[in-house]
């Protein structure tokens, strides 16, 4: 490795990873610590679906079940979707607008290693009688649980929380000054406007819930009696502070999804996005009104304005109605081809719709009265979070992992985990529908076996089972991938953004020289022609690769 | 495999335990449509489904239908190398299907808005007022103008005797964390919140046994926290309440009253930290026990219960739950010689031993 600049001695690659501020290194330490969260996770939803996959307690004891549910749901969601979400970002941002790092680097680092530190602690709740108080870590239970891992979970949490926000801030200040010249904000890929959003929603939200967290931390602990009622403090507080943030949340987990799937569709459409504009607005509108939703979590606690959050939870519908159309309009008369990341993507539109549907329902508030707190709602997260986040993460893994590695993952292996991945989802989730609409309440051990519920809780059980399958031969996948030869070229999918038009995996500073840009599709407009919206002058532009 | 194993073991397992007690209304499979609903405002709110559930699915069929038609008609076939048209976006159809869901959302927003205010509606004079109060992992049920209270945890819980046609008042309060006041059949639930009072109301329509059970996790045995309601007609409902106030006049609580040496325990519960005093009690086998307990700690709710007490090997629970600076009088079942370990059902850590001779 000749760069201009680069040391003439060798360090061991253990010191350069744990030394390094390089975006590039961070985003994949984040990415590798979120997938063995993920796996976690995952270990920790079987121990779940295997307990409920009969009525009785079979597996565990009723205390070890009340502490792994929050952990599942606090592994998912704060340690695998939200890091993954910033890797990606972290290791695409920079070069999709033609930066040569994050605006601060080190902070970068921090970042990252706050988060792991926060991750650790977390894990190691488990190991100190758990925290059985679910995610959402509601006082008073919070705040009167006498188990030592609920205060680790409340201190990992905060670590977390100060990682996002310094994260926030750095992804923020990258968009806006480090942008190469010609790239303006409308020329910005989907995938930077979503992070941009995203930012901004952490930067709002995350601090709210931090210091709440070190309010339950002091109440647990010194008697503060901010949300404990026997000393003046009120629970319903400490709610309002949980889904300032924990709405606005909903939205950091899948904004960054909208925008991996607003990227590969047009690049496997072979067209550009379908209303540039209309998604810039829709996901700047989503995230306006995603902090007048909070509420809605709240609708049986008697004690909010109802009509009011369930209308901007209707409202909310529609910017996300307008993706879903502009999505199929940028797929209408285009030339598809359904290599695994396209495969994910079409996966996520089937499937995330249902998470949409099932959730506009639950903005009707009589109906929440009935639905709130049961399997229904349970559905309705994991369409969102697994057909959602969790497809697009894989959806873009499969797109970048080339681009990361200079290696593509296996077409064949990478069919056979969405195909099992799809399946099991639908079994998984699509019969909690019932289960709720008939009254099973969520975070039970136990059910009744009289209840009618038996059958569909082994149906969800054995999708459960078809989920863990499907990562198998992903791991499978990377493993083998990284072991063989490197042959992805710079650009295997024929890409229209910036991280296309540098090697692959880029070098250090990321470009040795940038393309001119005049749309957002810069790295396109090279190959064919055709700078901005002016029509293309040649037509025959296809590379002969891959079609089916 | 593993997976196939643990699986079958399940099924067996699903397959054997086919008895339970606890509360539930109706053993069917459930299906994409709500189950019976038998309040006047649960209907209301129930009827609701329908309408959105038929809109859901239009939009379901039409956006999977549109990807399934683009994902076959518009594959790239083998040797085109043609690009497509490079569509940016097209005004008008955008503005159309941004209106026609906003439309749609705003007009469910009016309709469910409007069922709300029925089932939020409130009568001046309601005929029965039920005082909920839920602690962990309990119901009590206090009829204030009957004078009449009942208490009970674990799988069936206390039960709830109210007329039917006749507008009932449920008033909710909680001791220690959140709790949820559930009934399917009802098509509704409310939080018990410490601190504050939530109310609604329900004119029940059909006769019956309706299960419940807290739908806001709550601890360690929130699974196990269930109730019922039974909906009776107005001369029923009446006998019962007669009924009840007779028997609550004719056994006052048990008090100490010699009995043989030995079968009178006196125990006091200290605080939630400090556990019981004395923690070692000793008395007769084979004799129910009578237990007086002493709750002398200002912030907390206390019992007595004993593990592996009740004839079925089950846990006996000691009710009803002494509240601060109060006593409780329990009677044990009959149990033979052995140590027992005695705890509080409201917060496991207290323990202590019981041994019979």
């Amino acid at each position: 490795m000749a760069h201009p600049h680069a040391p003439t001695y060798r360090r061991s690659w253990i010191y350069e990873w744990i030394t390094t501020v390089d975006h590039k290194k961070i985003g994949i330490m984040y990415m590798v610590t979120a997938f063995v969260c993920f796996l976690i996770g995952g270990i920790l939803a079987l121990v779940i679906r295997t307990e409920l996959a009969a009525p009785g307690l079979q597996f565990v004891t009723a205390e070890q079940y009340n502490s792994v549910f929050g952990l599942h749901a606090i592994n998912m969601i704060f340690l695998f979707v939200m890091p993954m979400f910033t890797g990606l970002g972290n290791y695409i941002v920079p070069i999709q607008v033609g930066a040569a790092d994050m605006a601060f680097p080190r902070v970068n680092a921090l970042s990252f290693w706050v988060f792991l530190g926060g991750a650790i602690i977390i894990e190691m709740s488990f190991l100190f009688g758990g925290s059985p108080t679910g995610w959402t870590l509601y006082a008073p239970l919070s705040t009167r649980q006498p188990e030592t891992g609920v205060d680790l979970m409340v201190l990992g949490l905060i670590m977390t929380g100060i990682s996002s926000i310094l994260g926030s801030i750095n992804f923020l200040v990258t968009i806006f000054r480090l942008r190469a010249p010609g790239m303006t904000l409308l020329r910005m890929p989907m995938f930077c406007w979503a992070q941009l959003v995203t930012a901004v929603l952490l930067l709002f939200s995350v601090p709210v819930v931090t210091a709440g967290l070190v309010m339950i931390f002091i109440d647990r602990n010194y008697g503060g009696g901010f949300f404990e009622p026997s000393l003046g403090g009120n629970p319903i507080l400490w709610q309002h502070v949980f889904w300032f943030f924990g709405h606005p949340e909903v939205y950091i987990l899948i904004l960054p999804a909208f925008g991996i799937i607003s990227e590969i569709l047009p690049v496997f459409s072979r067209k550009p996005l379908f209303g540039y504009r209309a998604f810039v607005f829709a996901t700047a509108s989503i995230g306006a009104l995603g902090f007048t939703v909070w509420a809605h979590h709240m609708f049986t606690t008697g004690a909010v304005y109802l009509p009011f959050f369930s209308f901007f939870t209707f409202l909310i519908a529609v910017p996300t109605g307008i993706k879903f159309f502009n999505w199929l309009a940028t797929m209408w008369r285009g030339k598809l081809t359904f290599d695994t990341p396209m495969l994910y993507a079409c996966g996520f539109i089937a499937l995330f719709l249902i998470g949409g549907l099932d959730g506009a329902f639950l903005a009707v508030v009589p109906f929440d009265f009935m639905v709130q707190d049961t399997y229904w709602v349970v559905s309705h997260i994991h369409y969102v979070l697994v057909a959602g986040a969790m497809f697009s993460i894989f959806a873009a893994l499969f797109y970048w992992f080339p681009k990361m590695t200079g290696r593509r993952l296996n077409e064949r292996s990478g069919k056979v985990q969405f195909w099992l991945l799809f399946i099991g989802t639908n079994l998984t989730f699509f019969p909690q529908h019932m289960l709720g609409l008939d009254g099973m309440i969520r975070r039970v051990a136990d059910y009744s076996a009289n209840a009618g519920w038996s059958e569909l809780n082994l149906l969800s059980t054995i999708g459960a089972f078809f989920i863990a399958a499907s990562v198998l031969p992903f791991m499978w996948n990377v493993f083998a991938t990284l072991r063989g030869p490197v042959n992805a070229g710079d650009d295997p999918w024929d890409g229209y953004t910036l991280e296309w038009a540098t090697t692959s995996p880029p070098p250090v500073y990321n470009f040795d020289h940038l393309p001119p840009i005049h749309s957002e599709r810069p790295v396109f407009d090279l190959k064919h022609g055709g700078g901005g919206h002016a029509p293309i002058a040649a037509a025959p532009a296809l590379p002969a690769g891959t079609a089916e | 495999m593993i997976g196939v194993a643990v699986l079958a073991a399940l099924l067996l397992a699903a397959c054997a335990t086919r008895t339970d007690d606890r509360p539930t209304s109706d053993s069917a499979v459930p299906g994409l449509l709500p189950g019976q609903v038998v309040t006047e405002q649960g209907r209301a709110a129930a009827d609701l489904y329908l309408p959105i559930f038929v809109i859901a699915v239009a939009v379901f069929v039409l956006v999977e239908g549109l990807l399934l038609v683009i994902a076959l008609r518009f594959r790239r076939r083998k040797g085109d190398d043609v690009l497509p048209s490079q569509t940016h976006g097209n005004n008008l159809l955008e503005v159309v299907w941004t209106a026609i869901p906003a439309l749609i959302v705003t007009i469910l927003f009016i309709v469910s808005t409007s069922v709300l205010m029925d089932v939020e509606a409130t009568s001046d004079e309601p005929a029965v007022t039920v005082d909920v109060t839920g602690f962990q992992w309990q119901w009590t049920f206090d009829y204030p103008a009957e004078q009449l209270s009942f208490t009970g945890a674990g799988s069936e819980g206390p039960e709830m005797v109210v007329p039917i046609n006749e507008s009932i008042l449920i008033r909710l309060h909680a001791l220690d964390v959140i709790h949820s006041f559930y009934v399917p059949q009802f098509f509704r639930k409310l939080d018990l919140v410490p601190g504050r009072v939530n109310q609604f109301e329900v004119t029940i329509e059909e006769e019956g046994t309706f299960g419940g059970q807290c739908a806001e996790f709550c601890g360690l045995a929130h699974d196990a926290m269930y109730f019922t309601v039974r909906a009776v007609d107005r001369a029923t409902y009446d006998q019962w309440v007669a009924d009840e106030q007779e028997k609550a006049r004719q056994t006052p609580p048990p008090l100490p009253s010699g009995g043989p040496a030995g079968s009178v325990l006196q125990v006091t519960s200290i605080s939630t930290a400090a556990g019981y005093e004395p923690t070692e009690l000793t008395g007769l086998a084979d004799t129910p026990l009578t237990i007086q307990l002493d709750n002398p700690d200002p912030e907390a709710p206390h019992n007595v219960a004993i593990r592996g007490a009740n004839p079925d090997g089950s846990d006996w629970i000691g009710l009803p739950i002494a509240g601060p600076g109060q006593k409780a009088v329990y009677t044990t079942p009959p149990m033979p010689a052995g140590a027992y370990t005695f705890y509080c059902s409201v917060h496991a850590n207290m323990t202590g031993t019981l041994t019979l001779q």
